[in-house]
């Protein structure tokens, strides 16, 4: 779709402004009440979907022009769908994600970005990764486990690192962990190795479509070459990717959080614990995992009216507002876990504060991506837990990084590796 | 016209530069389409309020305060908003600058004894309402929902809305009010301009309401509110409501004293009768006519449709063909629904036995499909924290109301059917959704705990298609020629054309003059020009706030 397509919805805005909210019915204290970060540090309207609509529609109509305040506008935003999840509970023909993703495609189109994107794309294009980080060095993180190299061999099962465990020497024992664990329950497990290239989903969500497309297409024609039928991956960005984004690459392999496998074997009793873990946790639900962690289902049609103005869709359009997020099955490991007591944020499953590192907000506006944190790092705090527990690594890099220099530092923790702890 | 760089930097220099932006497309965020006719006007295919020199974002009643002496410098006018739901909250002329009052919003104080909240303009309902909670309290919430501010309402308009039986207007609710007036002095009002504290609007100390409320608020035109302190009421509930289901079908799972119902009459005498023998027995915690907003056809299929997840529009088609949701939709032709909050056991099965009593007497019934525990408890959610009133515009994304009109229920119901039919033939002409004719909702008790309605008449269009834009205000002219007809007043969706024609600007003076002197009460504008000469010197408001000359 282009930009223009969504002219109709832009139009069709209630500028209800629910977008700067959690769903309404949800909120449970005004310090936790907001839902969207981008608003709710820079504040102006235009900061909001609503407002972003309204730049969108002022850019199409030719009423105002790309201007720095512009790109801040449309770059400055995790793109973490929380406007979408609270648009929705009332509106039934809205995209704003889509058009605030289509929007940031537009601007890249026309050579507008902000230039620490540019750095981060020019590095995909050189090394396959987004952390300026060299390719030979891929794979590194796997030495020693004994997992095959699919580059040269076949496996049923491909364990996807993901740029962040790939290359940050601080997170990679949870990819050593998650990939173990797979092995150790018996499965026929590989890695790309250094072959291995960036999902590409932060591309796509910074707007660099075709450079998500290149990366999409030589995962899917690697995986293929080595007979994979199941992807697994530790990294929610990289899961959204390849469940939401890659079917239109015709990729049919069956695609698993790790969450999703740990949560198969423990119920499947091949997993089983015997150590207990005394410790009280909060678990943050990754936007990627859960809000936007749907499953994909294909659609192609158009939009009708009947009863004279009520807007539909031919054929029945499928409807992505978060409700089918992965959200149960971390929460049942956790559960599962011998001494572990999960406490629950104010906002949590499709309704979850984003830990501000997404849509490039990390790269190019760290400030507020640490701000973003923190809130969510407070709201932690407030639980009374003595860790926060997620699913992606770039939330668990982010969240580590806002605490850097606080002197009352929350763990941070990946499911993962309690699960080691515990077994 | 952009604002002079010394007048800019004067405004910069209050606020920061973060907190200021003349930037087009940050001001197009800020302009309000006028197909968009939430409270009301229109709709206006392609038309837009105008855009303001420059948005600011005080963050303190000082800092209010030194934007209004600048705007007096330099004759400058100004439109303040908390949460922009309407076209009110923008500008509608030239040089003016935009308010938003969203960086204060701090819940400044729960008074749990008195029973009252202290606020700033950029709460809403929703959060106010949560902090209530934890204290056993609960605020009134505006019909315009959870997402506006209670500020707003109750110092600025009137704020009707579906808990007015029990809570009162917005306007109601007023206590103490800190109030940076046009001319840049701050006014604080009732108990807390002698001191005492924020519990009482008119005294000991200045009393305002009656001036700043006027005919129906000042609507943005009348300086800017700061704080305000609003009545709160008892919650005999949770602390936090105990959500549950899957967005957006969430539910609430409340105890047994409180029961959402929704009642049903054989006649539209019974529907009346019902209402003030509620009145009469002082129950119900929350009364509206509320569902029917989707239509007298549609709306036993979209309760369908939104208390299941799985469900979507495109599924109305099939859903309309169901025998049972036929005879359930058939059965709640004349329905409106009602919440009963009992403080303790007892109380509640005494208004239930009440309710009871009401509906024998009456020929009413409960509507057993809408007291299923999914349905009910839907319901019930939907009703205490209003947080999903933007299905309003669940169809197309856009709608009005028609035949906006505030009176005893016989007053409503001996136009229901007529009003019902005029619309229901419009909608064979496409341009509105095709819904039964009779749209109408509206609050069922209000000012000071019953005796009238609100009645407003839904319509709902597609504001992307101009033909279905232009129908729709083909439509509303046909019923303000039918008021007119019927000896009832404008609708709501043709008053606001005294403040605000259909370019998005003011209306031009003579057609004001023309329109309000026509008004059943002018000297009530007469008596506000009086009051804007004397508050607001250099016309820093634009004409929300409705005056009138003195007849030549």
């Amino acid at each position: 779709m282009a930009l223009e397509d969504f002219r109709a919805e832009m139009e069709r805005c209630s500028h209800c402004s629910y977008c700067r909210w959690i769903p309404l019915d949800q909120i449970k204290s005004w310090r936790f009440g907001k839902g969207c970060p981008s608003v709710a540090y820079n504040n102006f309207n235009s900061y909001s979907a609503r407002g972003r609509y309204a730049v969108a529609l002022s850019l199409l109509k030719g009423k105002s022009t790309y201007t720095a305040e512009v790109l801040d506008i449309v770059f400055k935003c995790q793109a973490c769908g929380s406007c979408d999840v609270a648009c929705k509970v009332t509106r039934y023909n809205l995209e704003p994600l889509q058009a605030i993703l289509e929007l940031r495609a537009k601007l890249v189109e026309d050579g507008q970005s902000p230039a620490e994107h540019v750095q981060v794309i020019d590095c995909l294009r050189k090394d396959h990764n987004t952390l300026q980080m060299p390719k030979v060095s891929r794979g590194d993180w796997a030495k020693g486990l004994g997992l095959k190299d699919l580059s040269r061999e076949k496996a049923d099962i491909v364990f996807h690192a993901g740029c962040q465990y790939s290359y940050d020497p601080d997170l990679q024992k949870t990819a050593r962990t998650a990939a173990g664990l797979l092995k150790k329950a018996g499965l026929d497990v590989g890695i790309m190795a250094q072959t291995e290239t960036c999902c590409g989903a932060r591309a796509y969500s910074m707007g660099y479509r075709d450079d998500y497309a290149k990366c999409a297409q030589r995962l899917v024609r690697a995986w293929t070459q080595a007979g994979v039928k199941q992807v697994v991956t530790s990294c929610a960005d990289c899961y959204h990717g390849f469940k939401r984004l890659y079917p239109e690459f015709t990729s049919d392999f069956e695609v698993l959080h790790t969450v999703e496998f740990l949560d198969r074997l423990i119920k499947a009793g091949t997993l089983k614990f015997t150590k207990t873990i005394p410790m009280k946790v909060t678990y943050h639900d990754p936007c990627h995992l859960g809000r936007q962690g749907e499953p994909h289902v294909p659609w192609e049609g158009k939009e009708k009216k009947i009863k004279g103005q009520i807007i539909v869709y031919e054929p029945r359009r499928p409807r992505n507002n978060g409700a089918w997020g992965i959200y149960d099955a971390p929460r049942d490991v956790l559960k599962s876990i011998p001494g572990i007591e999960l406490l629950e944020m104010e906002r949590i499953r499709e309704y979850a504060w984003c830990c501000g590192a997404a849509g490039g907000v990390k790269e190019a506006y760290p400030d507020f991506s640490n701000w973003t944190a923190s809130e969510r790092l407070t709201e932690a705090k407030s639980t009374g837990a003595d860790a926060m527990v997620s699913a992606c690594p770039w939330c668990e890099k982010n969240f580590s990084d806002a605490q850097i220099e606080s002197a009352e530092k929350l763990k941070i923790l990946d499911i993962a590796d309690l699960v080691q702890q515990a077994i | 016209m952009a604002l002079s760089r010394e007048v800019y930097q004067s405004l910069s220099d209050v606020v920061g530069a973060a907190n200021i932006s003349e930037d087009p497309a940050v001001l197009d965020s800020y302009v309000y389409p006028l197909t968009q006719t939430a409270i009301h006007l229109g709709p206006f295919f392609d038309a837009e309020t105008p855009r303001g020199e420059a948005v600011l974002m005080p963050g303190s009643t000082a800092e209010v305060q030194a934007i209004v002496r600048i705007c007096n410098r330099y004759k400058l006018k100004i439109k303040a908003s908390s949460t922009f739901w309407s076209a009110m909250g923008f500008p509608s002329g030239d040089n003016t600058i935009q308010l938003d009052m969203r960086r204060m919003d701090k819940i400044i104080e729960i008074d749990e004894k008195n029973m009252f909240a202290v606020i700033e303009p950029g709460v809403i309902g929703a959060t106010l309402q949560a902090e209530a909670m934890k204290l056993g309290l609960n605020t009134h919430i505006t019909g315009a929902g959870s997402s506006c501010s209670p500020l707003a309402s109750a110092t600025a308009y009137n704020g009707a809305g579906p808990d007015c039986a029990y809570m009162g207007f917005g306007d109601e609710n007023l206590l103490g009010l800190e109030w940076v007036m046009p001319t840049g002095e701050i006014l604080r009002t009732g108990s807390l301009g002698s001191r005492l504290g924020w519990f009482s609007g008119e005294g000991p100390g200045p009393g305002v309401r009656g001036i700043i409320r006027g005919v129906i608020g000042t609507r943005g035109a009348m300086g800017v509110f700061t704080r305000c302190a609003v009545k709160l009421y008892p919650w005999p509930g949770p602390k936090t409501l105990p959500v549950k289901g899957t967005v957006p079908a969430y539910q609430a799972d409340l105890p047994d004293n409180l029961r959402a119902y929704t009642l049903a009459f054989p006649d539209w005498r019974a529907w009346a009768d019902g209402c003030h023998q509620i009145w009469d027995a002082g129950i119900g915690y929350i009364a509206h006519r509320q569902f029917n907003l989707f239509g007298r056809d549609l709306k036993g299929a979209m309760v369908k449709i939104l208390s299941d997840p799985t469900k979507t529009l495109s599924d109305l088609e099939e859903l309309l063909e169901d025998p049972e949701i036929k005879r359930v939709t058939k059965e709640m032709k004349r329905d409106f629904q009602i919440v009963l909050a009992g403080m303790t056991p007892r109380d509640i099965d005494w208004q239930d036995k009440a309710l009871d009593q009401i509906l024998a007497d009456t020929g009413g019934w409960k509507v057993a499909a809408m007291a299923e525990k999914e349905i009910h408890d839907w319901v019930l959610l939907y009703l205490v924290r209003l947080g999903h009133k933007n299905l309003n515009l669940v169809f197309g994304g856009g709608y009005d109301g028609c035949f906006g009109m505030m009176g005893p229920p016989d007053l409503g119901t001996a136009h229901v059917e007529a009003a019902g039919q005029l619309k229901r033939e419009w909608e064979q002409k496409g341009a509105i959704v095709a819904a039964g004719g009779d749209c109408m909702i509206g609050g069922i008790g209000g000012m000071g705990g019953g005796g009238n309605c609100m009645w407003e008449n839904f319509a709902h269009f597609d504001p992307a298609d101009e033909e279905s834009t232009t129908g729709t205000c083909e439509f509303f002219d046909a019923c303000d020629q039918y008021a007119r007809e019927n000896g009832l007043p404008p609708g709501m969706e043709r008053t606001n054309a005294v403040a605000r024609g259909a370019d998005g600007r003011e209306t031009p003076k003579a057609q004001r003059e023309e329109m309000l002197s026509g008004a059943p009460q002018p000297a009530a504008f007469r008596y506000q020009r009086k009051i804007k000469e004397v508050l607001d010197p250099n016309d820093l408001g634009d004409a929300y706030y409705m005056t009138l000359d003195d007849p030549t």
